[in-house]
């Protein structure tokens, strides 16, 4: 059984959606292409930390050349004119607005950090005491984008023990229900 | 009209700046701010007509720098453009006395919608 996730990819992909049409391809020629490939390299990355109701962290991942149209696009210039700071800035934001659309989805009282930029891919990057609970994986005018939510590790469990339990219980009381229907089949036999 | 764009985001401050030209609201004065706090100066030392500003800053957040001008008996018209758009900050900010709340991201429509009112 997979586990129910907060944010499932359909809801990272509507907000990706949102970012694109705005931003990232107004003209609506280039979308971001899912790969389902949660492996697919990347050499720049950056994230917002979620704390209160839910902990964890928000990953937006790309290579440099998305990173770099990304900023172009953002700034409404080429990307050849673009600076690493300022590609920096738009990675930050990235993070922040799809962090910011992910914290609405939350249950009440979620805080939202300033965002974090590493110009280094992802892979570098570890999160000691958390895991990936969903991604949204593709490509981007050919070159890989990734947004990725990653949980608290104790809390991603609990969650997914209190499921369990959940669904163990439904079975548990299925099978009374069944067994129970058949125990009062046998009497109505039985009688007639 | 002076208009101050709080941001510590420099590429949103610029596509805060373009997209309320593209809304047809370019001819105006335009100052900048990094951080909540260069948000509360300038807004005391500039006395713009207008501030836009996101929530989330280093020094201050958006709705604290707010909560200081309403306090000090400023009252400029304030609103925020944020990624951020939960009911617990839509009344946060309503109470503290915000004139709109915009979420990222946003379009020039939407910017006409909220500005056409206060800018004309």
């Amino acid at each position: 059984m997979s586990v129910e996730v907060v944010v499932n990819e359909g809801d990272l992909a509507e907000m990706v959606e949102q970012v694109w049409v705005s931003y990232l391809d107004p003209e609506g020629v280039s979308p971001l292409v899912p790969t389902h490939d949660e492996n697919q390299p990347t050499e720049v990355h950056s994230s917002v930390s979620i704390n209160g109701s839910w902990i964890g962290h928000v990953v937006f991942a790309c290579s440099n050349l998305a990173a770099r149209r990304s900023a172009g696009a953002f700034m409404a210039m080429d990307e050849s004119e673009v600076s690493p700071e300022d590609t920096a800035d738009v990675l930050g934001e990235l993070a922040n607005i799809i962090g910011g659309n992910v914290k609405a989805m939350l249950p009440p009282g979620a805080h939202l950090s300033l965002p974090q930029v590493v110009l280094g891919p992802e892979s570098q990057t570890r999160y000691p005491s958390a895991v990936r609970v969903s991604g949204l994986y593709g490509v981007w005018d050919g070159e890989p984008v990734s947004i990725s939510m990653w949980q608290s590790r104790a809390d991603a469990q609990k969650e997914a023990d209190a499921q369990k339990e959940a669904s163990a219980q439904k079975e548990a009381s299925a099978q009374k229900e069944a067994s129970a229907q058949k125990e009062g089949g046998a009497q109505k036999e039985a009688g007639a | 009209m002076k208009i101050l764009i709080a941001d510590d985001s420099r590429v949103m401050r610029q596509i805060v700046t373009r997209t309320l030209r593209q809304a047809g609201f370019g001819d105006h004065d335009l100052v900048e701010a990094a951080d909540g706090q260069e948000a509360l100066d300038k807004t005391n030392s500039e006395r713009p007509d207008l501030v836009i500003s996101d929530w989330n800053m280093p020094e201050m957040t958006g709705v604290e720098v707010l909560r200081q001008l309403r306090a000090g008996g400023n009252a400029v018209k304030f609103g925020f453009v944020t990624s951020e758009c939960t009911p617990e900050m839509q009344q946060q900010a309503e109470a503290a006395g915000a004139a709109f709340f915009i979420v990222k991201p946003f379009t020039a429509e939407r910017f006409g919608e909220v500005f056409s009112p206060i800018l004309g």
